[in-house]
């Protein structure tokens, strides 16, 4: 069996996907897609993928739902979320076992530091690159921030993880966003809280979306200040007057700073938060590997899917040669 | 007169040319050096134009130019090699043949179903049954009117094939603009009665649309015809129904024997800009074009018959009244559906 080009993503709501494997279909590019739940139709561990079918991986998603529902005889919420947490883990511990059977250099980002990325020492490592990061702290007392305003900061207050998604009871839901702490509301603060990260509030001109592509930089910018809801964090969509978004060039000097910043993760793509200041100072947010790139492929007119594809093809060709 | 076009929003705005020609100047200076290059007669001018582009949120004001803002990228490319396709029904066709399959196949991102006679819904689904399973995106069906095509058995038609996304149902009792699955799903209404292909090709202010896709792939290709093809009441391969080359019978034909067919793809990269009249007409990139009733039969390059537009001083008129066009009109046999 000649080796293949392996992507792994998920069955549903992954339209980067589809649109990448029609690329490769279009461009003659011979690839597999397992999605997760191809997972529920393996008979056993030999259906996995292996690593001499395999030349290159594309790590893109786990799995969108999983294709069956369980529950406990006796539910209630407390239960119902262990089971949940629990086939998640199993889930996981299977999926995750291709990133050791399948050898490291063949996945497109290196899977382990992929899935374990740490926000704060993303900045860390950014701030080691030269690249300039808005002041991050993690403070667990409403002094602590008292103090920081003093000094004549406006704080955003934001997950160290993930954003998560609640709903309640009668079907409401909330986002968790970023967020304002300032003079005005700091009496909603409690004097000790779980501990919570601040950044400095960078006043923004507007925001940067890069798309990181085996070296090379494609930039959006984003001008979402004038917009009140948007103000803060450009994901709090206002559908009427949606934001513009236009082609942006890094300057030249930061893109190599960055690319140094992603070759350190081990990663070979991935979408780059930046934000520039009132004085036109780049400021480096988060790196998202996994981050949706459509929305910035469409509007710049990037073909970013079909560089993916060419990519892809780039790297399995590779890998055939060093074999033959 | 100039065309600004905003492919995010996808509007545009008529614009004089003077007015473009001062939004040209201030890609490269700033506001004063504006002012001062046109004379101060001209500030209050200058000042509603940049009141217009930030008014429209299509720029904004800042203390220093940022090459950083770098054109957009107008290349166009598609993952397929036929990107739309249009079907003009016949219930004698067997539209379940491999060239069908092979068709789909090239992942085929629009269909239009062109039904110029009454056709039962059960022949229509199972039509629609031939795609369930293929990549296409887009299906917009046209069809004769019949008192049966209720909106209530539309929407459950469109809720059960939802690549439906759009209906025109002609020769109906009146002009009526409908939607249906909650909204989402436009159903016109017209009274018109659209029999044959000889109703294509009209260019109206209407039709224009400003995005992405159409305005890259109009600087390198015809939008009309570039990458699209069709089959014919008769089941014949055409680049389009009102065409008079076809590439074979969808019995007897592969989808490779067409794509190798060189004569298939020659109108494939004439370009509004090569074309006469279009080549100066702002509207040349949210317009699409017609190579099937030209203002001169025997010129591949001469302007669509069926539109109105003079771009050199910037009128409308009603093509079919002009003189210049009777011949044309007699020639392909339109005088009958323009009266």
């Amino acid at each position: 069996m000649s080796k293949q080009i392996l992507i792994l993503s998920q069955s549903h709501l992954e339209g980067t996907t589809d649109h990448v494997c029609q690329w490769m279909n279009h461009l003659r590019i011979p690839y597999l897609r397992v999605n997760g739940e191809d997972f529920f139709h393996f008979q056993n561990l030999d259906d996995l993928p292996g690593n001499n079918e395999v030349a290159a991986v594309w790590y893109r998603r786990k799995i969108s739902s999983f294709p069956v529902k369980y529950s406990l005889k006796q539910t209630d919420f407390n239960t119902q979320y262990t089971l949940k947490r629990f086939l998640v883990d199993e889930f996981n511990g299977l999926h995750s076992l291709l990133f050791y059977t399948i050898d490291r250099h063949k996945w497109l980002n290196d899977p382990i530091s992929e899935d374990n990325l740490n926000k704060l020492h993303v900045l860390s490592l950014a701030r080691q690159c030269g690249i300039s990061t808005p002041f991050t702290e993690v403070v667990t007392t409403k002094a602590a921030i008292m103090h920081l305003l003093d000094k004549g900061k406006e704080l955003i207050v934001k997950p160290v993880s993930e954003c998560i998604f609640l709903e309640d009871a009668e079907g409401g839901q909330y986002k968790m966003l970023t967020k304002t702490i300032n003079n005005a509301n700091l009496h909603l603060v409690p004097e000790k809280f779980f501990p919570s990260l601040v950044q400095e509030k960078i006043i923004k001109k507007f925001e940067i979306r890069t798309f990181y592509l085996d070296g090379a930089c494609y930039s959006m910018a984003i001008f979402s200040q004038n917009n009140r809801k948007t103000k803060d964090d450009f994901r709090n969509y206002d559908n009427q007057r949606p934001n513009r978004t236009v082609p942006y060039k890094l300057p030249a000097d930061l893109e190599r700073k960055l690319d140094q910043l992603m070759k350190s993760l081990r990663f070979r793509t991935g979408s780059i938060d930046l934000m520039v200041d009132m004085q036109g100072n780049y400021h480096f947010l988060e790196i998202n590997p996994e981050g949706q790139f459509g929305m910035v492929s469409y509007p710049c007119n990037y073909y970013l899917e079909k560089k993916l594809a060419e990519l892809l093809h780039k790297n399995s060709s590779h890998e055939k040669e060093i074999h033959q | 007169m100039s065309l600004l076009c905003d492919l995010q929003m996808r509007r545009f705005y008529h614009i004089p040319n003077d007015t473009a020609d001062v939004l040209i100047f201030l890609q490269q200076h700033s506001i004063s050096e504006c002012m001062t290059h046109y004379g101060e007669d001209n500030r209050k001018t200058i000042k509603g134009y940049i009141d217009f582009i930030l008014n429209k949120e299509l720029g904004f004001t800042d203390n220093q130019l940022l090459p950083e803002l770098t054109p957009l990228d107008l290349s166009w490319d598609r993952y397929s090699d036929i990107t739309n396709v249009i079907i003009e029904y016949n219930e004698e066709i067997n539209y379940t043949g491999s060239f069908f399959r092979e068709l789909f196949d090239l992942h085929v991102q629009g269909l239009e179903i062109r039904c110029y006679r009454k056709t039962t819904l059960d022949k229509i689904r199972e039509l629609l049954e031939v795609f369930n399973g293929t990549t296409l995106k887009f299906i917009k069906l046209v069809l004769a009117y019949d008192d049966t095509l209720e909106l209530q058995i539309l929407d459950k038609l469109v809720k059960q094939y939802p690549r439906v996304k759009a209906l025109l149902i002609h020769s109906s009792p009146a002009d009526n603009p409908e939607k249906i699955f909650e909204g989402s799903v436009p159903v016109i209404f017209v009274s018109s009665n659209i029999n044959s292909c000889l109703a294509c090709g009209e260019i109206r202010s209407s039709y224009f649309i400003s995005n992405m896709e159409l305005f890259t792939e109009s600087q390198h290709y015809n939008t009309c015809l570039n990458r699209k093809l069709s089959i014919d009441l008769n089941g014949y391969i055409r680049n389009c129904p009102s065409l008079p080359d076809n590439f074979g019978h969808v019995m007897d034909t592969s989808v490779q024997e067409v794509l190798d067919n060189k004569a298939f793809h020659k109108y494939a990269k004439i370009r509004k800009d090569e074309i006469a009249g279009c080549k100066d007409c702002e509207f040349r990139h949210v317009c699409t074009d017609c190579r099937a009733y030209l203002e001169n039969p025997q010129d591949i390059y001469s302007k669509p018959l069926k539109c109105g537009y003079d771009p050199y001083n910037g009128t409308w008129e009603d093509w079919t009244k002009n003189p210049l066009k009777h011949a044309a009109i007699a020639g392909y046999g339109l005088g009958e559906i323009i009266n």
